[in-house]
Formats: C-alpha cells, sequence, structure tokens
C-alpha cells in the first residue's frame, strides 16, 4: 500500500489518456490539452498571426478534439492528430474571416511583391514582431508548412502527416515560403553583414 | 531575374532537392563562381534559422482557463453519453460531474493564482471556484471551527474543510509542504461548491475511515491535479497521507500515493 498503484498522470502516455477520454474519464482530455497547450498555441498564433482569432480556433479546436476523440485512429501520434485539428481550425476561421482577407490561398498563388512594411527594426522585440509579420504575408499553406518545420522543428514527414498532403508538397510550400521570406527578413541579418556588426541584433537597417 | 543570377525561388528549391538534375548542376556551377548567389542562398538558410529562433510563446494564462472551462462545461454537457461506466444514479453522477468541471478549472497552476486573486479579499473561506454546475443537491459541510495545527475537534463526525492551496506537493518535501498547509490554512479558500465537496467527502470517507482529516487540499502533486488528504498518523507529528486523483470515487479512489511522512 505504501507505493504508487498505477502510473501517475503525467506518465501516461498521450493515447492512453484519450482512450481514458473516450471511456468516460472527465480529466485525461484536460490532461491532454495541459500537456500539449504550449506548442498548440504556437502553431495556432503563428498561423493565424492574431491573438485574438488564434485564442478563438484553439477553443474550437480543443472542443473538436474533445468530441472527435472517440474517432481518433491509433496509427498516428496524438500531437500530429491535435495538430491536424489546430490547423484546420485555424483554416476554417481564415476561410470564413470577413476582415482583411489579405493573404491569397493556394500554392500558385500570384507572387506579387508585398510591400515590406516592417516594423521599426529598432523596436525591443524586433526580431520576433518581424518574424510574426513577415509571416502573415505567406499564403495560408506556405505559412503552416512554414510554422510547423522551420518553427516547430517538424520533419516534412510529420508535417505532411499533420496537413494531410504529401511530402513533397510540403518541401514546395516551405521552399516558396522561404523565399518569399528571405527578403523580408533580410535586414535580420547579422551574420556577414558590415552595417549590422557591433550592432545589437536587428539593429540595422540595410534600407 | 534575367541575369544567370539564381533567384531565391531557384534557391530554395534547390535546398530542397526540388530541382531537376541539369538544372542542380548548373545551379552548383553557377554558385561556385558567384558570391552574391552564395548570399542570397545563405539569405535563405537565415530566414530558416530566425524561424526555429523565434521563441515559443506560452498560451495565455487567462486562454488556458477559458479553453479548461470549455472543457469543463463540455464534459458535463457530454456526460452521459461519454460515461456508461460511472453512470449509477443521475444524482450521483452530477455530483461526480460537478468535482469534475471544477478541478478542470482548478487545472491550471494559472488558474488557481487567479482564484486566489479573486478570493484575496476574503479570509473567511467564501468559495470563488467558478463551476458551471448549478446543481445544490451536495450537502453542505460544516467548516472546522478549530484553530491551526489540526488538533482534532471533538465532533464525532469528523468536520472538515475541503481547501485548494493551489500548492504543488512533491514526495521529496510533502511534510514540511503539509505541515504549512494545515498550519497555515486560514489563507486558502474552502470551496463551498456543495456538489463538489461531496464528491470529495465521499472520496474522503472511503480513505479516512473514521478518523477525521486534518488536511483535504485540492491541489496538486508533481504538477498534476490531485487531492491530498493528511490524516493523523501513527504518532504526534506524523501524517498519513493519500493522493488520489481528482475523479476519486468511493469505488475506485485512483490512488497516486499513499505514505507516511512526518510533518
Amino acid at each position: 500500500m505504501a507505493s504508487v498503484s498505477t502510473p501517475r498522470v503525467d506518465e501516461v502516455p498521450d493515447k492512453e489518456l484519450l482512450a481514458r477520454h473516450a471511456q468516460g474519464d472527465p480529466h485525461a482530455f484536460a490532461e491532454l490539452v495541459h500537456r500539449h497547450r504550449d506548442r498548440m498555441w504556437a502553431v495556432a498564433l503563428r498561423t493565424l498571426g492574431d491573438p485574438d482569432e488564434a485564442a478563438d480556433a484553439l477553443q474550437d479546436a480543443c472542443l473538436s478534439a474533445f468530441r472527435a476523440a472517440g474517432r481518433f485512429r491509433g496509427d498516428a501520434a496524438v500531437t500530429t492528430w491535435l495538430h491536424r485539428i489546430v490547423v484546420n481550425a485555424c483554416l476554417d476561421r481564415i476561410r470564413r474571416r470577413s476582415v482583411r482577407p489579405a493573404t491569397p490561398m493556394g500554392d500558385d498563388a500570384t507572387f506579387d511583391a508585398v510591400a515590406p512594411k516592417m516594423p521599426d527594426p529598432t523596436d525591443a522585440h524586433g526580431v520576433s514582431l518581424d518574424v510574426r509579420q513577415a509571416l502573415t504575408h505567406l499564403p495560408y499553406e506556405q505559412r503552416a508548412a512554414l510554422v510547423l518545420v522551420d518553427m516547430m522543428g517538424y520533419s516534412v514527414d510529420d508535417a505532411a502527416a499533420v496537413l494531410e498532403v504529401p511530402p513533397g508538397t510540403i518541401k514546395s510550400r516551405c521552399a516558396r515560403g522561404r523565399a518569399r521570406l528571405a527578403p523580408l527578413l533580410r535586414q535580420h541579418r547579422n551574420r556577414r553583414d558590415a552595417r549590422n556588426v557591433g550592432g545589437v541584433e536587428g539593429g540595422g537597417a540595410p534600407r | 531575374m534575367k541575369s544567370p543570377h539564381l533567384d531565391y525561388d531557384t534557391l530554395a528549391d534547390l535546398a530542397e532537392g526540388l530541382l531537376e538534375d541539369d538544372r542542380v548542376a548548373s545551379a552548383n556551377a553557377h554558385l561556385d563562381t558567384c558570391a552574391e548567389c552564395r548570399e542570397r542562398s545563405a539569405d535563405l538558410v537565415d530566414v530558416s534559422r530566425l524561424l526555429a529562433e523565434a521563441p515559443l510563446p506560452s498560451m495565455p494564462a487567462e486562454l488556458a482557463e477559458r479553453i479548461d472551462s470549455a472543457l469543463a462545461a463540455e464534459s458535463l454537457h457530454t456526460a452521459t453519453v461519454v460515461s456508461l461506466e460511472q453512470r449509477r444514479k443521475q444524482r450521483h453522477w452530477r455530483v461526480l460531474s460537478a468535482a469534475a468541471a471544477a478541478m478542470v478549472v482548478l487545472g491550471g497552476g494559472a488558474a488557481v493564482g487567479t482564484n486566489l486573486l479573486r478570493g484575496g479579499g476574503s479570509h473567511d473561506g467564501s468559495a470563488s471556484v467558478s463551476s458551471p454546475v448549478t446543481d445544490q443537491s451536495g450537502q453542505a459541510h460544516h467548516p472546522l471551527g478549530g484553530g491551526p495545527g489540526g488538533t482534532a475537534p471533538s465532533e464525532a463526525t469528523g468536520a472538515y474543510e475541503v481547501v485548494t492551496s493551489g500548492m504543488d506537493y512533491h514526495a521529496a518535501s510533502l511534510g514540511t509542504q503539509l505541515a504549512r498547509a494545515v498550519g497555515d490554512r486560514a489563507r486558502h479558500l474552502a470551496v463551498q461548491q456543495g456538489a463538489t465537496v461531496t464528491s470529495v467527502q465521499q472520496c474522503v470517507a472511503a480513505v479516512a475511515k473514521a478518523l477525521k482529516p486534518l488536511l483535504v487540499d485540492q491541489a496538486r502533486y508533481d504538477g498534476t491535479p490531485a487531492t491530498i488528504i493528511a490524516l493523523p498518523g501513527p504518532s504526534a507529528g506524523r501524517f498519513d497521507v493519500w493522493i488520489v486523483r481528482p475523479n476519486c470515487t468511493p469505488q475506485d479512489r485512483q490512488l497516486i500515493s499513499h505514505t507516511q511522512v512526518a510533518g
């Protein structure tokens, strides 16, 4: 009696938590969300750009996942499944968004030049803000791919599983996205950039 | 670009292995001789680096609380569908659900902190735990009149307070944490949600038998929600501690740990 008889909740694998939830354990799902919330939040915030919309999307996603847990296919990782639901909730938001339909959809969206209206690069959180701002210039699909692969560290295959597209499509979206971001973020290159030598990160704008 | 220079798209495709073989060869040949294009290629590497280095944002506490509450409400809403196992009588079920909702609300340290703040003005134990449950079928409990230290009162029924200290208990520090919590009860919030308390009481009764708990704290243990039930130990200054999950019921205590520690 003196020792632990069952694994502690935080040692229970994701799939087991999901199974417990499906069986009626009222705490299992909350624990699952608690465990992954920061990464889910990061995906939503970065994919949508707007904190309020990201919050709404994430709440939608959590409730969808709560209801859909019984249909979880055991062959995927739970995090993949969760992030797919988050990404889809974000996509729903974008589709329904009436304000600022700024970002064209689709990989073959016109490569129209986006005027780089960057915030003051000497701003305190300059780089962070600029990254977020620059991401909003990408079509949703490219942004989602880059968020998963470059920002969250997903492998191409895992990102493909989340977004339910072939790996080659992920590679292509990442390449398109990086190509478009490169001129926007160029000012933050302090490596080999003489104009930034000795300055703080983002301290010098090339223009 | 009309020059033989390589544009960002070509360079990005090259890096991802998306170019056809003959173009790969010519692109690499060009890169060997063109510093400008090598620089542009480095720009692309930097894009990935800048993206990777962006700090991971933490979910704002109020959003975490909002989502926990939404899930708790959903849990209540779908309770009869989801749970066949635990549903016995309707009333009993509602009691369990209420406990679930309360614990989910308490699920994050941040949420607990907020509750503490909200309740900060009243140290008389007014409840600030929000629960979507309106069912008040549970029995109101009688707050313990005894002073700090947890000495056994004369009341035979073993009335005790259910508190939410917000503490995260750990095995290594359990004794000192308990001693502090037991002796410092005035600062805690008593949960007075009738149904919630009833559910906890049923669990406590199953664990404590005839003993009167020195402390029942709906808090955390090693970071996860847990109810800490401290009973008088075999000798003075020792606690007999049961740590159970929030969904503890008399039938299934959901034991995390049972141990005895010195306070």
